[in-house]
C-alpha cells in the first residue's frame, strides 16, 4: 500500500518534471516573439493554429485577411461576416470567459486595448496563452492593424490588399467630399434615451470630419451625454441617429424631433438612419462607414451614383 | 454587622437634570432591602449605579468596604448579580443557555464552560423552581416564567449582592409570590444581600428586612417596614390618601389607597 | 472527546464537521461544473493527481474554477459572519451589511479608489474600508440611542443610506467617461470571475485574523443580545467590545466588497437558517456561518455560472433573487 503511494507520488512528480522541462523548449523551437501595439514583447507560435479573436472587429479583420479557418473561437456579437455567428462564444469582449477560452486550447488570443479588461489579459498569460493586443485608435490605425494581424497570421500579401483598397477608397471619398460648398453641421446621436453624443476621441468624429461634415458635439468626453435644449441650440444641419436600438425606434426619434421644425435637419428633411456596425468598429468595414456618411453628409455630390447600392 | 453596599453624598446627573441628590445610605451584609417610591424618584437610577452601569457619579459607592472603581469588571460581576426590567430578546435562547450565561465572569478567554458550570446551572434553575423549563425557548415564555429564568440566571451567577429592578412588575399574585420566596430563600440558604425595587408596598411590609422610600432622588425614609410604612409619611411622598392598618398575616403594616380621593 | 469535554465544544465540532464535510462537496461541486461542462470523475482523478481528463482541463480545473471556488467560500464566510455581527449588535435579526448600507458605502469607497487609480491593494482595499466606515457612523448616528433597539427606526436608516450610496455611486459612475466602466458596473452587481489565487489568497489573509478575533468575543456576542447593561454586569467591557466588533466587521465587509462587488442578503439569511437548526449560540454559529456561508455562496456562484444560456450573470443576482424574498417574510413574521 505505503510503497504504491510512494510510486505513483514518484510518477507524478517525474511528469510534472518532464512537463516543465519539455514546455519551454516546445515553445521556443516554434515560436518567435513580436511587440504588439502595447509595445509588450509577446511570444507567439510560428503559425497560430488556433486563434480566439476577443472583439467583433478582430473577427472582421481576420475573416478579411481569409484566415476564417483558424479562428476558433469569437465573442458575442460578432454578427459579420455571418459565417462567424456560429463560431463558439467566449462571452462577451468586456466579461470574458476565461474557462471556455482555455477549454478551446487557443495558440493566440488577440485582445483589443479599449475593452478588454487588463485582468482577464494577465489571467490568459498565467495560463500561458499568449495574447496580442492590439489598439486601433482611428482609421490609420485600423490599416496598421490589418498589417500587423496579417504579419502575424503569415498573410502578409492579403493585408496589403485590404490596406490597398482602403486607401483608394478613402481617397476617393476625399476628393468628392472636397467639392462641397458648404460644411453641414453634423449631430450623431448614438443613445436615445439619454441622448448620448460622440466627442472628438471616436471613430465616428473622425469619419464626419473626413466625410465632409463638422461634428457639432466634439470635445474631450467620448460619449458627452445632452439634453433636448442643447441639440435644438446646435441647430444641426445633418441629424444622424444610430441604429443600435431596434425595430422601429428611429421613426419615433425621429417624429420627435420633428416637433421642432425650425431645426435646419428638419427642415430639409435629413434625419437620417445609419448602421452604428459600419462606424465603431474598427475593422476594414469602417470604409464603407465613410462612404455612407460622406453620401448622407453631401446628398447631392454623390447623386450621381446613388442608384447604386447603398450599404 | 458588615455592609454589603455603602453609598455616601451620591449625586447623579443625567443631562443635567439631577435623578439622585447627596444619597447617603447603607445596606447591611445578608439583608433583604427593598427600595420604595413613586415614578421617577430614582429607583431604577440607583440601581443602575450600584450596578456601575449608569455612567459618572459623584459620591462615593462601597462594595463590601472596597470602593466600586477597584474591582476588576469580571471580580465585580462576581460580587453582584442584576436583574434589571423586563428583558425582550428576538434570539430564541434556550433556557438553559441563557441561565449559563451568568457562567460568564468565571470562563477563561474563548468562554466556553464545563460540567461543573452546567452543575451549577441546573442547581440555580432547582433554586428558582423551574427545572422544567431547562429546554424551552425563553421566547416562548410567559412573563412570570422569562423573569424567573433571569433570576435564574443571577442565581447562576453566585453573587453575594442581588439587585433586582421591579422582578414582579405586571405580574400575577401567584408569580409575585413565587420571586418573593425565591428571594427570601437566597438570602437565609445562602446568606447573600438583595436589594430590590418594588412598587407593591405590601409585598414589601412583608419581605423587606428594611425599606427606604426615596423621592425626587433624597431619602425620605429609611428604616424597618412600620417606621417607614405609616400614613403621613406615605401620603407626604405618594400624594394620595391612603389608610393603614395592621396585615392579617402578621405584624406588617397594611397600605389600602382610598379610591375617588386623589385630586387630579 | 471524553466524557469532560465541554458539551459546547462537542456541539461545535460536530455541526461544524457536519458543515465541512457540505462546504467540501460543494466546493468539489464548484470545481467539476463550468461553462466547458466536465465532469466530477475527472474532478476526482485530477485531486488525486492523475492526469484524468488531460492538461487542459486540470488547467481549467485548478487555475480558473478553484480560485473561483476559494474566493466565493471565503466571501460567503465573510459576509455571513459580518450579518452575525450586526444581528447581535443591533440586536435586530434583519441586520446585514447590505441592507444596512455597509457595503455600498464600502463600494463607493471602493470606486472612488478604482477612479483615482489606486492599486487594487492595499489602496482600494483602504478607500473600500473608509466608505464601510463612514456609513456605520452615519448610519450609528441615524439610529442612536434608544432608536437601535427599534427595528423600523434601524431598517429605516438603513434604506436611506442605502438610497443615498446607490445615488452616490451612480453620480460617481455619470462624472467619468471611463473604458474602465463597464467592468466597474459588473463588478458592482457581484462579479467572482476575474480573481487569481494570489488575490484570493491576500483575501483569506485579512479574514482570518477577523475572524478569530469574532470568534474570541462570540460568547460575549450572546451577552449582548441580553442588552449592553446586562453584559455589562456580567463583567464586559461593552464599549471596547463593540468598538472592536463594529471595526473588525466593516474592515472584512470592505474587503470583501473590494474584491467582489457587491453581494447582498447572504449576510441574512445564512445566519438566519443556521439559528433556526442550531440555535442562537454564538459560539456555535460563527464557525457555522464561516462554513455554511462559503457553501451557500459557492452554490450561488456555481448557478450564476451554469444557469444563464450564454456568458454568466452575477453571483449578486442569485442571492439577491433567494435573499430579497426571504427578508420580507422575516419582516412579516417579526411584526407579529
Amino acid at each position: 500500500m505505503n510503497n504504491l503511494y510512494r510510486n505513483s507520488r514518484l510518477t507524478t512528480g517525474l511528469l510534472i518534471a518532464l512537463s516543465i522541462l519539455a514546455l519551454p523548449t516546445f515553445v521556443v523551437a516554434e515560436g518567435r516573439t513580436v511587440r504588439d501595439q502595447l509595445g509588450r514583447v509577446v511570444s507567439i507560435p510560428l503559425t497560430p493554429q488556433r486563434i480566439i479573436a476577443l472583439a467583433p472587429s478582430i473577427t472582421e479583420i481576420i475573416f478579411a485577411l481569409d484566415q476564417a479557418h483558424r479562428l476558433k473561437g469569437v465573442t458575442q456579437y460578432s454578427d459579420y461576416p455571418e459565417a462567424a455567428s456560429i463560431l463558439p462564444k467566449v462571452g462577451s469582449y468586456v466579461h470574458l470567459d476565461v474557462e471556455k477560452i482555455v477549454a478551446l486550447q487557443p495558440d493566440l488570443c488577440i485582445a483589443v486595448k479599449d475593452g478588454n479588461p487588463l485582468t482577464v489579459i494577465h489571467r490568459l498569460e498565467s495560463l500561458d496563452i499568449p495574447v496580442y493586443a492590439v489598439d486601433p485608435r482611428n482609421l490609420a490605425a485600423v490599416m496598421d492593424t490589418v498589417t500587423e494581424i496579417g504579419a502575424v497570421l503569415g498573410s502578409q500579401d492579403r493585408a496589403e490588399e485590404i490596406v490597398a483598397d482602403m486607401r483608394r477608397r478613402i481617397e476617393t471619398v476625399r476628393t468628392t467630399v472636397a467639392k462641397a460648398r458648404r460644411i453641414p453641421g453634423v449631430f450623431f446621436q448614438i443613445g436615445i434615451a439619454p441622448i448620448v453624443a460622440v466627442g472628438t476621441h471616436t471613430f465616428i468624429h473622425e469619419l464626419i470630419v473626413m466625410a465632409g461634415g463638422r461634428n457639432l458635439t466634439e470635445g474631450p468626453l467620448p460619449y458627452p451625454r445632452l439634453s433636448k435644449e442643447q441639440v435644438i441650440g446646435l441647430a444641426p444641419d445633418v441629424f444622424i441617429i444610430t441604429s443600435m436600438e431596434r425595430g422601429g425606434v428611429f421613426d419615433k426619434v425621429k417624429a420627435e424631433w420633428k416637433r421642432w421644425p425650425d431645426m435646419p435637419a428638419v427642415k430639409n428633411d435629413r434625419i437620417v438612419l445609419a448602421d452604428s456596425n459600419l462606424l465603431d468598429r474598427a475593422s476594414p468595414r469602417l470604409v464603407n462607414g465613410l462612404e455612407l456618411l460622406a453620401r448622407l453628409i453631401h446628398p447631392e455630390l454623390f447623386e450621381a451614383e446613388s442608384k447604386r447600392g447603398t450599404p | 454587622m458588615k455592609t454589603a453596599i455603602e453609598i455616601n453624598a451620591l449625586h447623579f446627573s443625567y443631562r443635567n437634570t439631577p435623578i439622585l441628590r447627596d444619597l447617603s445610605f447603607s445596606v447591611l451584609a445578608g439583608e433583604f432591602f427593598i427600595v420604595i417610591g413613586p415614578n421617577g424618584s430614582g429607583k431604577t437610577t440607583l440601581m443602575k449605579v450600584i450596578a456601575g452601569i449608569a455612567g459618572r457619579t459623584s459620591g462615593s459607592v462601597k462594595i463590601q468596604g472596597r470602593k466600586m472603581g477597584s474591582y476588576g469588571r469580571k471580580a465585580f460581576a462576581r460580587k453582584i448579580a442584576y436583574v434589571p426590567q423586563m428583558t425582550t430578546l428576538d434570539f430564541p435562547f434556550t433556557v438553559m443557555e441563557l441561565v449559563l450565561m451568568g457562567r460568564s465572569p468565571y470562563l477563561g478567554i474563548f468562554g466556553v464552560e464545563g460540567r461543573e458550570d452546567r452543575e451549577t446551572a441546573t442547581r440555580a434553575l432547582a433554586f428558582a423552581g423551574i427545572e422544567h423549563l431547562s429546554h424551552r425557548r425563553f421566547n416562548r415564555l410567559s412573563g412570570g416564567e422569562c423573569q424567573r429564568v433571569f433570576i435564574a440566571r443571577a442565581i447562576c451567577q453566585n453573587p453575594e449582592i442581588m439587585l433586582l429592578d421591579e422582578p414582579t412588575a405586571s405580574l400575577d399574585m401567584a408569580h409575585q409570590v413565587r420571586i418573593m420566596d425565591v428571594m427570601e430563600r437566597l438570602k437565609k440558604e445562602k446568606g447573600i444581600t438583595v436589594m430590590m425595587v418594588s412598587h407593591d408596598l405590601n409585598l414589601a411590609a412583608m419581605y423587606g428586612d428594611r425599606l427606604l422610600l426615596l423621592k425626587g432622588g433624597v431619602v425620605a425614609r429609611m428604616g424597618e417596614p412600620q417606621a417607614v410604612l405609616t400614613a403621613d409619611v406615605l401620603k407626604a411622598a405618594y400624594g394620595c390618601d391612603l389608610l393603614l392598618d395592621r396585615n392579617p398575616m402578621g405584624p406588617y403594616p397594611r397600605v389600602t389607597p382610598i379610591p375617588g380621593r386623589h385630586r387630579v | 472527546m471524553n466524557s469532560k469535554t465541554p458539551v459546547v465544544i462537542k456541539r461545535i465540532l460536530i455541526i461544524n464537521s457536519l458543515l465541512a464535510l457540505l462546504l467540501l462537496g460543494t466546493m468539489f461541486l464548484g470545481l467539476s461544473m463550468g461553462s466547458t461542462g466536465g465532469s466530477m470523475g475527472d474532478v476526482w482523478r485530477s485531486l488525486k493527481g492523475e492526469e484524468g481528463g488531460g492538461a487542459m482541463l486540470n488547467d481549467i480545473i485548478w487555475k480558473i474554477r478553484f480560485p473561483r471556488v476559494i474566493l466565493a467560500a471565503l466571501v460567503g464566510a465573510a459576509l455571513s459572519v459580518g450579518g452575525l455581527v450586526f444581528q447581535a449588535l443591533l440586536r435586530n435579526p434583519l441586520a446585514e451589511p447590505y441592507i444596512l448600507g455597509i457595503s455600498g458605502g464600502a463600494a463607493i469607497g471602493a470606486i472612488s479608489g478604482i477612479l483615482m487609480g489606486l492599486a487594487p491593494f492595499p489602496g482600494v482595499s483602504l478607500s473600500a474600508f473608509c466608505g464601510s466606515t463612514a456609513t456605520l457612523v452615519l448610519i450609528l448616528i441615524l439610529s442612536s440611542g434608544q432608536a437601535v433597539m427599534v427595528k423600523d427606526a434601524l431598517l429605516l436608516s438603513g434604506v436611506m443610506v442605502n438610497a443615498f450610496c446607490t445615488a452616490v455611486i451612480m453620480f460617481l459612475i455619470s462624472m467619468t467617461q471611463d473604458s474602465r466602466l463597464h467592468t466597474i458596473m459588473f463588478w458592482l452587481m457581484g462579479d467572482l470571475s476575474s480573481v487569481d489565487l494570489h488575490q484570493a489568497g491576500i483575501l483569506a489573509l485579512m479574514l482570518a485574523p477577523c475572524f478569530l478575533v469574532i470568534f474570541r468575543l462570540s460568547n460575549t456576542m450572546n451577552l449582548l443580545l441580553l442588552g449592553s447593561d446586562l453584559a455589562q454586569t456580567m463583567g464586559i467591557n461593552v464599549k471596547v467590545v463593540i468598538l472592536t466588533l463594529l471595526v473588525v466587521t466593516s474592515f472584512m465587509v470592505s474587503a470583501t466588497v473590494s474584491h467582489c462587488g457587491l453581494i447582498g442578503f447572504v449576510g441574512l439569511v445564512i445566519p438566519h437558517l443556521l439559528r433556526l437548526i442550531f440555535g442562537p449560540d454564538h459560539r456555535i454559529l460563527l464557525p457555522a456561518c464561516i462554513l455554511g456561508g462559503g457553501a451557500y455562496m459557492v452554490i450561488c456562484d456555481l448557478l450564476a455560472r451554469v444557469l444563464p444560456a450564454q456568458g454568466e450573470m452575477s453571483a449578486g443576482v442569485i442571492t439577491a433573487m433567494i435573499g430579497a424574498p426571504l427578508f420580507i417574510i422575516l419582516l412579516k413574521r417579526s411584526g407579529r
